[in-house]
């Protein structure tokens, strides 16, 4: 009589979780998977905006713009190389940064809230309509405080560069590879950058040690574990799921913000050649995701799941 | 024997923190946190000074004579504006949250199956999940500009805040931390005859609290600095965001009120910032289960 097949338990399971995935998806399929679409589009051929209903046409290239892009465009390559080349400096030392300050902030001590929102400030601060407004009123201030910085930033430099050299000079006479070096300084002339970028990263990884059962660590200590064995032994092992995690928010984060972008989007909105720029944005997308697989594959071999 | 029970205790008295190393610790923190804050104490001053302070030079970071002057100035201007002031902060309500939730729910119910069934086609919506949060969305505003106007919601509140709802990035933070969730978590609830729709929302969702919470932070900050520019063109539909820059883009004597501004813009978010912090404290002391 029942012609109708059977489901397995888990496979009716999984159709529910089609419909929990489908509103999602939908919005998603419209907005973004399209305009990548169009993007790719835009990329073989030449985009002329038409005046009207919002209408523009698209002129078949083929693969000259590519072409172009890597064989006789100014400055793509370098820019290409210098964004990625940062993006493998700072993500480490912004993953590094932004747990230990989670494990800071996520002890117990008076006025935790305050200094938590303090680190979270950057984010807030980095937004284009604050930037836009503080670069208002400094502006309508007759730049005082942008000479007044130069100044000091000036002499400090001058300072400094002593300083460095003499350091710089000293450590390569102990036998240190210059690479690491050259790592160590580049480090230590980003450590703004690097604070103000790990904002939602600290928050990040907070969340992931509030969702530590706090069991395991009374576990540890009946054990008699140390601190240190602790930290080696529990939390990071159910931190790193969240370091991926932290990871890609990271390189996406940088990406977004890295002069690649720049390039492109003056590429297609002060040059209007969006046919260019949709080819450097695809480029570039596509560098960072093998950069992005590779990483993951590498930590995700020594990562302990829960289940 | 005696001797290495004594260099246990030796080494275990170097590993654990002591004094010295917290104080190192809060100094560190103290140094960071003051060149994180120094914008925000640039800010708050800026708008608490009369403005022959805020045109003095060399300038000064704290205010001398401290007024609520600017905030005045500014709410005459308010007063002033062409659509009622109230609308305006109605708009950024209806955008910020909209938004906001939108995103945390849809994400969240996205997420749940992809972390917790198995179904075909999950890794590769996965992968695309991923490559849609590495492509510069920056770029792409020609084509995001042609499906508005291709479903006809220019104009209207939907043009800002659908694309929100479905951003591949909450549902990636999602997924990562349903993924710690015990299955016997689940498993149990499953047995006591929840259907999914109720595993998801009393099991699933109050476990993974700070992750929500989290998300949402992220997500009203984003929203919060949307000025809406490129979608709404009517007056009455523009964000608080909008109307603000208008008045402090009103040349040197609107400087008062443009400092105001930049303290009124900045303070909501951290406001909303600390409100869930305090949240993500609460709930997490409660949570994990016994084997």
């Amino acid at each position: 009589m029942k012609e109708k097949r059977k489901l397995t338990l888990t496979q009716k399971r999984g159709l529910k979780g089609y419909l929990f995935i489908l509103p999602w998806f939908i919005g998603f399929a419209i907005f973004y998977v399209r305009s990548l679409i169009m993007t790719v589009e835009f990329s073989f051929a030449k985009l002329t905006v038409s005046p009207g209903a919002g209408g523009y046409s698209l002129e078949g290239k083929g693969l000259e713009n590519y072409l172009y892009a890597f064989r006789a465009h100014g400055s793509f390559k370098q820019t290409l190389t210098s964004s990625v080349g940062n993006m493998l400096i700072d993500v480490p030392l912004i993953l590094f940064f932004s747990l230990f300050m989670a494990l800071l902030l996520n002890q117990k001590f008076r006025g935790r809230g305050i200094v938590r929102a303090i680190f979270f400030l950057p984010v807030i601060l980095n937004s284009d309509a604050l930037k836009a407004a503080i670069s208002l009123s400094e502006a309508m201030m007759n730049g005082g405080i942008a000479t007044q910085a130069a100044e000091v930033s000036g002499a400090a430099s001058s300072v400094l560069a002593f300083d460095l050299d003499y350091l710089i000079n000293m450590f390569v006479n102990f036998g240190l590879p210059v690479k690491v070096l050259s790592y160590v300084t580049a480090a230590v002339g980003r450590i703004n950058d690097i604070i103000s970028a790990s904002g939602v990263q600290i928050i990040i990884f907070i969340a992931a040690l509030q969702s530590i059962p706090s069991s395991m660590y009374e576990v540890a200590r009946i054990e008699g574990a140390t601190a240190y064995e602790t930290f080696w032994k529990v939390t990071l092992p159910l931190v790193m799921p969240h370091v991926i995690t932290n990871m890609v928010y990271t390189i996406v984060d940088h990406f977004s913000r890295s002069d690649v972008v720049e390039l492109a989007y003056s590429t297609a909105f002060t040059e209007f050649n969006y046919g260019l720029s949709a080819v450097f944005s695809i480029i570039s997308t596509v560098v960072t995701l093998l950069i992005l697989a590779l990483l993951v594959r590498a930590i995700q071999k020594n990562t302990f799941y829960y289940n | 024997m005696k001797a290495i029970k004594l260099f246990r205790v030796k080494r275990e008295k170097r590993l654990n923190r002591s004094m010295a190393g917290n104080t190192l610790l809060f100094l560190l923190m103290i140094a960071c946190g003051l060149a994180m804050i120094l914008p925000l104490v640039m800010v708050v001053n800026n708008c608490l000074k009369p403005l022959d302070e805020l045109f003095q030079y060399p300038p000064k970071i704290f205010v001398r004579n401290p007024t609520l002057e600017n905030f005045s100035d500014l709410f005459r201007l308010m007063n002033d504006s062409w659509v009622p002031f109230s609308r305006y902060i109605l708009n950024t309500i209806l955008i910020t949250g909209g938004g906001m939730l939108g995103h945390v729910i849809i994400a969240s119910l996205a997420a749940y199956p992809l972390a917790k069934h198995r179904f075909p086609g999950k890794d590769t919506l996965f992968r695309m999940v991923v490559l849609s949060m590495m492509f510069s969305w920056t770029v792409t505003q020609i084509p995001q500009y042609v499906i508005i106007s291709w479903l006809h919601i220019n104009n209207t509140y939907m043009a800002l805040i659908l694309p929100a709802c479905s951003f591949g990035m909450g549902l990636y933070l999602m997924k990562q931390f349903m993924e710690q969730l015990p299955d016997s978590l689940m498993e149990s609830a499953r047995l006591d005859g929840a259907n999914e729709w109720q595993v998801f929302w009393q099991i699933v969702m109050p476990n993974v609290k700070p992750a929500w919470l989290t998300l949402a932070i992220f997500q009203f900050q984003q929203m919060w600095g949307n000025t809406g520019s490129t979608f709404l063109r009517d007056e009455e539909l523009k964000p608080l965001q909008y109307a603000l820059f208008q008045i402090s883009a009103g040349g040197a004597a609107r400087a008062g009120a443009a400092a105001a501004v930049t303290f009124i813009i900045a303070a909501v978010p951290i406001t909303f910032f600390l409100i869930c912090q305090k949240n993500v404290l609460e709930t997490m002391t409660t949570s994990g289960i016994k084997e």
